[in-house]
């Protein structure tokens, strides 16, 4: 049941199916070493915390290996792989429309949507869980939505 | 899977009139209603039945290390309880020559102990050795004989005295 939200969660924010099921392993890893510190109350609060700091922690690590692999590049002089993004050109056949049009959004503003979506949370448990107040999250999600509507309307 | 379902505990129309006007507020619900059919028109895969299982596994080795941690942890803290407990009575059960020496609070001030003569040093020594002083001549009188002069004159000085309590209480 929830293996399956969470999948979701990680595979809409990602595009990628095997980064996914990684994720996916270090979330229920996680829920077993940290199992100690849930204090009750909303079980899916605690487990979409846990996996949005897992996707987090993917991305700032995900940064720091490009910036390696950009010094590594400039040192060598060799030109930017234009092929890297997953959500590339080439890419884009194996992927739903939803997901190409969802790679067009910033990273936070498309984890607001996912998450309200797959976590099935309240606005107001879903500001918490990301420590904003709720009118910035509703204002996010307000301008997110419109611009997903009109990618997958145009 | 219902996709973007309003959860009983939020009452959406209502949250965003909170923080919107009333235009974005109906423009926001349109778009999330929206938003919400083409999540669900476009299923997001399922981990593979393969991935579960790997999942299972690592769940069960995870909890298994994590139990021996714990109990490693524990093991620790009762061998560091016994060590001090032993320590504490191998401190406690002591001969009195390692035992460490006590201090006590003096009650008489310092002056009286450093004094060389504290029967001149220290007031209250004066004076209590002048009232022995005193009581020693009375008993001098007393094997001489002299105790009726001096027990008289005593007397003499007592009835005085009383008399004068009594005038003075009369007087109010």
């Amino acid at each position: 049941m929830y293996a399956g939200r969470c999948y979701g969660y990680f595979y809409r924010l990602t595009g990628d199916r095997d980064l996914s099921d990684e994720l996916l392993s270090e979330l229920f890893i996680r829920l077993v070493e940290k199992i100690g510190s849930y204090k009750g109350g909303a079980f899916e609060s605690w487990l979409f915390k846990i996996a949005s700091n897992i996707f987090h922690d993917h991305l700032r690590g995900k940064q720091r290996r490009r910036k390696l692999l950009d010094a590594r590049r400039a040192e060598l002089e060799l030109e930017p792989d234009l092929n890297e993004s997953r959500l590339s050109d080439d890419g884009e056949e194996r992927l739903d429309k939803l997901q190409v049009q969802l790679g067009r959004l910033d990273a936070d503003t498309r984890e607001l949507i996912m998450l309200r979506f797959y976590s099935e949370l309240s606005f107001k448990e879903i500001a918490e869980l990301r420590s904003e107040p709720l009118g910035t999250a509703l204002s996010k999600l307000h301008r997110g939505l419109k611009k997903l509507r009109e990618l997958m309307e145009g | 899977m219902t996709a973007m379902r309003d959860p009983a505990h939020d009452n959406l129309a209502e949250l965003l009139r909170q923080f919107m006007d009333e235009s974005p507020a109906r423009a926001t619900q349109e778009d999330l209603s929206a938003v919400e059919q083409m999540v669900e028109s476009y299923p997001a895969p399922v981990p593979a039945v393969r991935t579960l299982s790997t999942i299972k596994t690592l769940m069960v080795a995870t909890a298994h290390h994590r139990r021996r941690r714990i109990r490693i942890f524990h093991s620790a803290m009762a061998a560091a309880a016994a060590i001090i407990v032993t320590v504490l009575i191998a401190q406690h059960g002591r001969s009195p020559a390692h035992r460490p020496s006590v201090t006590f609070a003096s009650i008489l001030p310092a002056a009286a102990w450093e004094s060389d003569n504290p029967a001149a040093d220290d007031p209250d020594f004066v004076y209590f050795t002048s009232e022995i002083r005193q009581i020693e001549a009375q008993m001098r009188d007393l094997e001489t004989g002299d105790t009726e002069i001096r027990g008289k004159k005593t007397l003499d000085e007592l009835e005085l005295e009383l008399l004068a309590m009594e005038t003075e209480f009369w007087k109010g």
